[in-house]
């Protein structure tokens, strides 16, 4: 093999050199040479030969080393070739793309989408589904729901396949740090969960295991945002004091600024106090959360089964009542990422699955442009083949020109991604678990590369491909302009656009649905008016103002009063549990004359509010029948409630509910019915439970601490009133924080943000693949108009009008979406079952939905092709004919 | 040609002159090399030949020559050895060199009492 062989050759193996013969080759001619020498100079063969083997010295020594020395050197030289030509791949490559800046940009500008979207979507799945949560060994971590801490402690003792337990629950606070009045947003914790989740205080310590028990010192752990905010990240924080609920809490340490266990917006930790003489606490009040780590060997299966028989038998030791035969047939264990990530993590796949379509538009459109181009590039192609350019070395330049393309497209699309990323986390405060979690890490713009690079090699493959084997075949013959198969690019482009219509109508199909059951979701009336209406949430202390107490009563019936004197305010009322902001809490009652034994099963009321009486006025609930409550149902008077139409139709179908009588779970006097109202919704829009009982605030103690929320009626902008609140409650007490000052159609949007975000979303890929087939469209339809222009003009020449040409272009493009359609409804059909989950009356196979994207694709491709069938129009007979002559570019 | 006399000590340098001086003349294959080297000292500077070749990957290692296959005078594959820019200058400086010391061994030994 000579050192001269073509470098391509050797790179791309098709010639090898092969090492050792060479240097047999060199050192046998040596020896040979001597042989005939001696030969001539009159030896015999043998003398001849044993003197030239003689002279050589140890021939299979000096081989060895040549051989090695040579493959060396080799190996060397292939490495430096290779990198020599990468690098004047790319100069070409970048030269190529910057005499085509139409193209290149409209190319990087298509992928940038397509990546950005991914890559923006990706982040927010990584952090919130993919990631382990921030704790020690986060996969042996569970949950085991809710319960009271009576079953906590006999759950403690009884597991074996958990090694440890905790509980919490959220506390709402008042806090006074010295300052300001504020509503912190803390969890009661046992001592033991920050060791069980394996995270430790990164400033003072965790708490002890006496302060969970009664007695226990006044202690609080802040989170990292609330030492930044509120304490200026003081180092000397630990033994400050600040106030709780009207009592001084010492702080005692600091979290480091990644735990935020339970939810991100958690500011405080203090110990939840284990009470276990009170009898009533213990078993009566549930609604703590169980978290737990597995035993080292025990499997979440054995788990699952274990809380699965050991929970329902605690059912005896219940010593307030018996709660029934049913009791926690359903407890089990649940992996803590799963109840963590909850309804988000499908969500998000649904998302990502979007914007992988949005993304194999962009590169179906891609790819077209690369064969458009790689077709008006035929004849640079042909001759370079000709000229020796090896059909490898092009392909490989094509594919450098790819990949070039798409790290463009990809460092933009990174770009749009870390905005994306922004809005999307700015958009979501709460909804999203983990939110604190995203951001475009290493992982995210690895995974942007990867996708990148895969983009451009693959898309660019088949064109480079086809134009390659194109130049291969022309380049003996040069053929003109025309040269290889423009018909079969045309076949090949109308395929891609095709796909990617069918892709493009499967996300407008997705979107529109959403948006119709967003739509369908906000026409929804929630019972209430909530125009002109605003509330703001009261957190008096409940050290100052216990519940129950004369001077908690005397300060809200203050607030009350100077809040309707306001200018502008019509009503003011009271109320503990505000509509659509959260879930309500209920109540299992007792039914007079139904279910009246403690000892049984009773029913569960899913949402009781506790009002003062101007609330159904102020909040615009009509009165069915009966009467509101008035300032004569207080305390000391007979005990009154008003239930909702539900409530009625259930327990007394026949019958007037008015002046029946409803109580306490447990033997207690009886409520009277006084009035009936209809149905509201409570927890969301979405509600189909819509029983509500409404107690008067002056009357139920039960349960009901000193926290309440005000909503006022204004004549005007409510927002007016927003303020004014704030101001007369620190006239009245600077102690007592007001917090969640909102109008009600805020609350109301609010309580659908989450279906108002996954619409947008949707709907911002739909449009931008419904742009990406537009342009599809019209970039095949501009190559077929200008390859059959000799064609246009010839039809045109023999008395074709230019409407009938017109209608030839757009009649092939709507041909073309029509299949594309077609096919795109199809797969939509199947597509869209899993999409239930987030419809709301509207159906995945929504008959409207599927019309309407046909209409809205055969306008599209109306519209893009028409621009070149106009131009097809014009072609003046004569110079298309004589251009497109053959051979007359050549 | 056989010979009964020892072979000469050659020390890796003198080998390296005699390389390149051999391809002044133009490009040549090893067993040329061997042969210009035999004739030109009257077969006094006996190397043996095998080590022709090891010293010559270290001279294109250097950059001092280069290499190509050609085809030989009596039509065979042979690999043929040409003089770098670089060799030349090497060459030159390393002969002077060896003349100067060359010469000064020589005043040395015809010095009183002259042996030669």
């Amino acid at each position: 093999m000579s050192d001269r062989t073509p470098r391509r050759l050797r790179y791309f193996g098709i010639v090898r050199p092969d090492v050792p013969a060479d240097v047999d080759d060199e050192l046998s001619f040596h020896i040979q040479m001597r042989i005939d020498r001696n030969l001539a100079l009159g030896l015999t063969p043998d003398e001849a030969r044993r003197d030239a083997v003689e002279r050589f010295g140890d021939v299979a020594v000096v081989r060895s080393a040549l051989v090695r020395h040579d493959q060396r050197q080799h190996a060397g030289e292939r490495r430096a070739e290779w990198v020599a030509d990468v690098v004047q791949d790319l100069r070409f490559g970048w030269r190529a793309l910057r005499r085509a800046p139409a193209f290149t940009i409209a190319a990087a500008l298509t992928l940038a989408l397509g990546i950005g979207a991914n890559t923006a979507i990706f982040s927010v799945l990584n952090a919130v589904v993919l990631q382990p949560l921030p704790y020690a060994h986060p996969d042996r971590l569970v949950t085991l729901g809710q319960g009271s801490s009576g079953e906590y402690l006999a759950l403690r003792d009884r597991l074996r396949t958990v090694t440890d337990l905790a509980e919490w629950v959220p506390t709402t606070d008042p806090v006074d740090d010295g300052r300001d009045a504020l509503r912190l947003t803390g969890v009661a914790v046992t001592p033991n969960l920050m060791p069980l989740l394996g995270v430790a205080p990164m400033l003072g310590r965790g708490f002890a295991p006496s302060e969970g028990t009664p007695g226990g010192d006044h202690v609080v752990v802040l989170s990292f945002a609330t030492w930044r905010s509120q304490f200026g990240g003081a180092r000397d924080v630990v033994g400050r004091k600040v106030t709780l609920e009207g009592l001084p809490y010492s702080v005692i340490g600091v979290m480091p600024p990644s735990f935020r266990y339970p939810r991100a917006d958690v500011q405080y930790w203090m110990p939840y106090v284990i009470d276990p003489k009170n009898i009533g606490l213990m078993w009566g009040v549930g609604g703590k959360e169980f978290v737990g780590r597995l035993a080292p060997n025990a499997t979440l299966d054995q788990a699952r089964r274990e809380v699965h028989t050991v929970w329902p038998s605690l059912r005896t030791l219940n010593p307030v009542w018996d709660p029934g035969a049913g009791y926690r047939r359903d407890a089990t264990a649940t992996p803590l990422k799963s109840d963590v990530v909850g309804a988000s993590g499908p969500l998000l796949w649904m998302l990502f699955g979007a914007t992988l379509l949005v993304l194999l538009i962009a590169c179906v459109n891609v790819a077209n442009l690369l064969l458009a181009r790689a077709t008006a590039r035929e004849r640079d192609l042909t001759v370079r083949a000709a000229l020796g350019g090896g059909r490898g070395r092009l392909m490989r330049q094509l594919m450098t020109e790819g990949v070039l393309l798409a790290m463009i497209g990809a460092a933009a699309g990174a770009a749009i991604a870390v905005l994306t990323v922004r809005a999307v986390v700015a958009a979501v405060p709460t909804g999203l678990p983990r939110a604190n979690e995203i951001s475009v890490s290493g992982v995210v713009l690895a995974f942007a590369l990867v996708t990148s690079m895969g983009t451009g090699i693959v898309f660019s493959v088949v064109p480079a491909l086809r134009a390659t084997s194109a130049a291969a075949r022309a380049s003996g013959s040069m053929l003109g302009r025309r040269g290889w198969g423009s018909r079969s690019h045309t076949r090949v482009s109308g395929w891609l656009v095709g796909g990617e219509i069918a892709l493009a109508v499967m996300l407008v199909v997705g979107s529109l649905l959403l948006v119709r059951s967003f739509a369908a979701l906000r026409s929804i009336e929630p019972g209430f008016d909530p125009t002109h209406v605003i509330a703001a949430r009261i957190s008096a202390p409940e050290a100052t103002y216990a519940p129950g107490t004369e001077r908690l009563a005397t300060f809200y019936a203050e607030v009350l009063d100077r809040a309707r004197a306001m200018p502008g305010v019509s009503d003011a009322a009271l109320v503990d549990q505000l509509s659509l902001a959260a879930p309500l809490q209920g109540l299992a009652i007792r039914v007079h004359g139904q279910y009246e034994d403690v000892t049984r099963q009773l029913p569960f009321i899913d949402h009781v509010q506790t009002v003062s009486p101007e609330y159904f006025a102020t909040m615009g609930i009509p009165l069915v029948r009966g009467r509101a409550f008035t300032d004569d149902d207080r305390a000391g008077q007979p005990p009154v409630a008003i239930v909702s139409q539900s409530v009625a139709r259930k327990f007394w179908p026949s019958g007037d509910a008015v002046g029946q009588r409803i109580g306490y779970p447990y033997e207690s006097p009886w409520f009277t019915v006084v009035g009936i109202v209809p149905d509201t919704k409570q927890d969301s829009l979405r509600d189909t439970s819509n029983v509500t009982i409404y107690m008067p605030w002056s009357q139920r103690t039960q349960k009901v601490g000193s926290e309440l929320w005000l909503v006022a009626r204004a004549t005007g902008d409510p927002r007016a009133a927003g303020a004014q609140i704030r101001r007369i409650v620190h006239d009245i007490d600077r102690g007592v924080p007001v917090s969640d000052v909102r109008t009600m159609d805020d609350v109301v949007s609010g309580s659908v943000v989450g279906a108002r975000l996954t619409a947008a979303l949707v709907t911002a890929f739909a449009l931008v693949a419904l742009a990406l087939g537009a342009v599809g469209i019209f970039g095949v339809m501009s190559y077929v108009v200008s390859e059959r222009r000799h064609e246009m003009g010839l039809r045109i020449a023999l008395g074709a009008s230019a409407g009938a040409v017109v209608n030839l272009i757009v009649g092939r493009a709507l041909r073309l979406a029509a299949v594309g359609t077609v096919a795109g409804l199809a797969c939509a059909f199947i597509a869209m079952r899993p999409l239930q989950r987030w419809l709301y009356g509207v159906s995945p196979m929504d008959p409207v939905t599927y019309a309407g994207v046909s209409i809205v694709f055969a306008v599209v491709a109306l519209v893009a092709s028409y621009v070149p069938a106009r131009r097809a129009a014009r072609a003046n007979p004569a110079s298309a004919m004589r251009d497109a002559a053959p051979g007359a570019g050549a | 040609m056989p010979t009964s006399r020892e072979p000469g000590d050659l020390l890796q340098g003198t080998l390296r002159i005699l390389i390149l001086k051999s391809l002044l003349l133009g490009r040549a294959h090893g067993y040329a090399i061997s042969r210009w080297i035999e004739d030109t000292t009257g077969d006094v500077l006996r190397i043996e030949e095998g080590s022709l070749y090891p010293a010559l990957r270290r001279l294109q290692d250097r950059g001092l020559v280069t290499s190509e296959w050609g085809v030989s005078e009596n039509n065979r594959r042979a690999r043929y050895y040409t003089i770098t820019r670089a060799g030349r200058a090497v060459l030159r400086a390393e002969a002077s060199i060896w003349l100067e010391y060359s010469r000064a061994v020589a005043r040395v030994l015809r010095a009183e009492p002259s042996l030669a």
